[in-house]
């Protein structure tokens, strides 16, 4: 009977072995350790003989019954069914045996030698099934470890998948920024370049202006010198006549002398108008002539300021001007051609003017003109800005303003060059004019000058 | 007091004439135009030595410019004075008018009475 409980000890021993890395639930160990100590008690009680013989064999049948009832009905050990049925032959000739001997001896004794001999043959089918039983187990570990490394290489190819995925993703980013910013630099590109051609026929044209200029000089010399010495010899004429006595028709010749002469003081008069327009065209070609000296632009902006003012003032039509100065008092020092950039001070100052007394005219008194001047420090560069309440600049015309004799101002007021020379005298400082405009609100010009020419960076 | 202009434009003479016509009465002066820096040459070789003083060139003329003149005529007859008008008075001109030799320069339109002055005191000097 002690083999019976041996069996269960195995058994026990084997399946608490068996359960591999997540382990059996708890109740399940339980049930085990239980098994297990029942099954050693019963082998000593077996050994020493001490209980009665029948109960002790019973229980040890109801132990063994239990696991295998345990083994077959338990999920988790669905898998060792097989062990379960290796000791059950064993587990039935003992059983039958017991029976036997329990009911009747007698015919024990005639069946004992068939019962051993099946009690051998429960041993070698336990045998054969217990290895069968090994060699499952042992498939199953293979599947169970192969499983389990497909089931690693799976995760690790999905970690893969994101960890690519999360790539693939900054990468995007990284392109659409890229895109982004090369949009930014093609549409800079674009606009420099419009605004290269811009420049460079305004430069074209103001080369023309300024050849034209030199072609009409010397004639209007001409024109010029001969109508003063006219009007010279005129008057030395006028002094010979006094010589002569009088006469009617020496009346008739005084009177029409003060015509000629008249007359040629229209054509000096006109021709020194042209002679004006012509040294402005000439201002074009004047590059490179002045030096750049250290400026106090504060100080040069309000001399000029002032003087274009009084000038103003001065001249036929004044208006009232409300003249604000806003300086950055922290102002550096600057290198300017003061003779040329005075020019685009009065130039810009003079239009605001002339702009502003269209508007008076229009509005009457309810208008108070008013023409603003600031400049700011922007580190590397110098802000100037000229704003004026005036009638604004329509679209349309801003992009012609800078062009050589374009003039919105009546008859022979403007030359169309005032706006064309300041251009070019802020581009020989290396600077940039920029103009806004609301109609009917105000027109400001902003001049950004560098601190520092590239001329002067280089050397 | 004999002098020189020589300018393309031949405008050039009648206008210097009636502007220095009063002095070339009095005879104080006698004026020569020659319009190229070829005929100046011509005009200043006629006599040896030239009884010129003064040559007053323009500076853009075609052939021979009034800057090659202007060294010609100090290489050739150091002792005549020359000054540049023209109506190009940058200092490129400028300063290669000066380096060559050149006693003035004027830029046009001309300032008579500066021109005036400038004779005037050759004259004295005489």
């Amino acid at each position: 009977m002690i083999l019976i409980n041996i069996i269960s000890l195995f058994l026990l021993y084997y399946l608490k072995k068996s359960s591999g890395p997540e382990g059996f639930p708890v109740h399940l160990n339980r049930y085990f350790n239980y098994g297990m100590v029942a099954s050693g008690i019963f082998i000593v009680l077996g050994a020493t003989q001490l209980p009665p013989e029948f109960l002790f064999e019973l229980l040890s049948f109801a132990l063994v019954g239990a696991i295998i009832y345990l083994i077959l009905n338990t999920p988790e050990l669905e898998y060792q069914k097989t062990l379960a049925i290796t000791p059950l032959p064993i587990i039935g000739v003992q059983l039958l045996e017991y029976l036997i001997e329990t009911i009747s001896p007698s015919i024990y004794d005639i069946l004992e030698n068939y019962l051993d001999a099946a009690g051998f043959f429960a041993l070698i089918w336990a045998v054969t099934m217990w290895l069968n039983h090994r060699k499952q187990m042992k498939e199953l570990e293979i599947e169970r470890i192969f499983l389990k490394e497909q089931e690693r290489q799976l995760k690790a190819t999905a970690e893969q998948k994101n960890q690519l995925e999360a790539l693939v993703a900054e990468r995007t980013s990284e392109i659409l920024k890229q895109k982004e910013e090369l949009q930014k630099a093609l549409n800079h590109l674009q606009s420099t370049q419009s605004q290269l051609i811009q420049q460079e026929k305004l430069a074209s044209l103001g080369q023309l202006t300024a050849g034209i200029a030199h072609e009409i000089k010397n004639p209007l010399n001409f024109v010029n010198n001969f109508s003063e010495l006219s009007v010279d010899f005129l008057e030395e004429i006028g002094e010979e006549m006094a010589k002569i006595s009088d006469s009617p028709e020496k009346e008739n010749i005084l009177e029409l002398l003060e015509d000629v002469k008249s007359n040629l003081v229209k054509i000096r008069h006109h021709g020194s108008r042209a002679d004006s327009i012509v040294r402005s065209m000439l201002m074009h070609s004047r590059g490179g002539t002045g030096s750049m000296e250290p400026t106090d632009l504060n100080a040069l902006i309000r001399e000029y300021a002032n003087l274009a003012f009084h000038g103003m003032r001065a001249n036929p039509k004044p208006i009232n001007v409300d003249i604000k100065l806003d300086f950055d008092e922290k102002l550096p020092q600057i290198k300017l051609n003061g003779e040329d950039f005075s020019r685009v001070i009065l130039n810009l100052v003079k239009n605001s003017f002339d702009a502003m007394r269209d508007k008076i005219s229009a509005l009457g008194n309810e208008y108070k003109a008013k023409v603003e001047i600031r400049t700011k420090d922007l580190g590397d560069q110098i802000l100037i800005e000229v704003e004026d309440n005036g009638p604004g600049v329509p679209d349309e015309i801003r992009d012609k303003l800078l062009m050589p004799f374009f003039t919105t101002k009546k008859g022979t007021e403007g030359t169309g060059l005032g706006l064309s020379i300041t251009h070019d005298i802020i581009k020989s400082h290396e600077g940039k004019l920029e103009i806004e405009s609301k109609v009917g609100e105000f027109t400001r010009f902003s001049i950004l000058l560098p601190k520092i020419k590239s001329t002067e960076k280089s050397s | 007091m004999k002098i020189l202009f020589v300018d393309d434009e031949k405008d050039v003479e009648a206008l210097f004439r009636q502007k220095f016509r009063k002095e070339i009465k009095s005879g104080e002066i006698e004026l020569a135009f020659a319009f190229s820096g070829k005929d100046a040459l011509n005009i200043l070789g006629e006599e040896n030595p030239p009884k010129f003083v003064y040559v007053f060139s323009d500076i853009n003329m075609p052939g021979m410019s009034g800057l090659e003149l202007l060294e010609e005529i100090k290489t050739r007859f150091p002792n005549i004075q020359v000054s540049m008008i023209s109506a190009y008075g940058d200092s490129e001109n400028y300063d290669r008018a000066m380096s060559s030799g050149a006693k003035g320069f004027f830029t046009k339109p001309v300032d008579f009475e500066r021109l005036k002055k400038e004779i005037a005191e050759m004259v004295k000097n005489q």
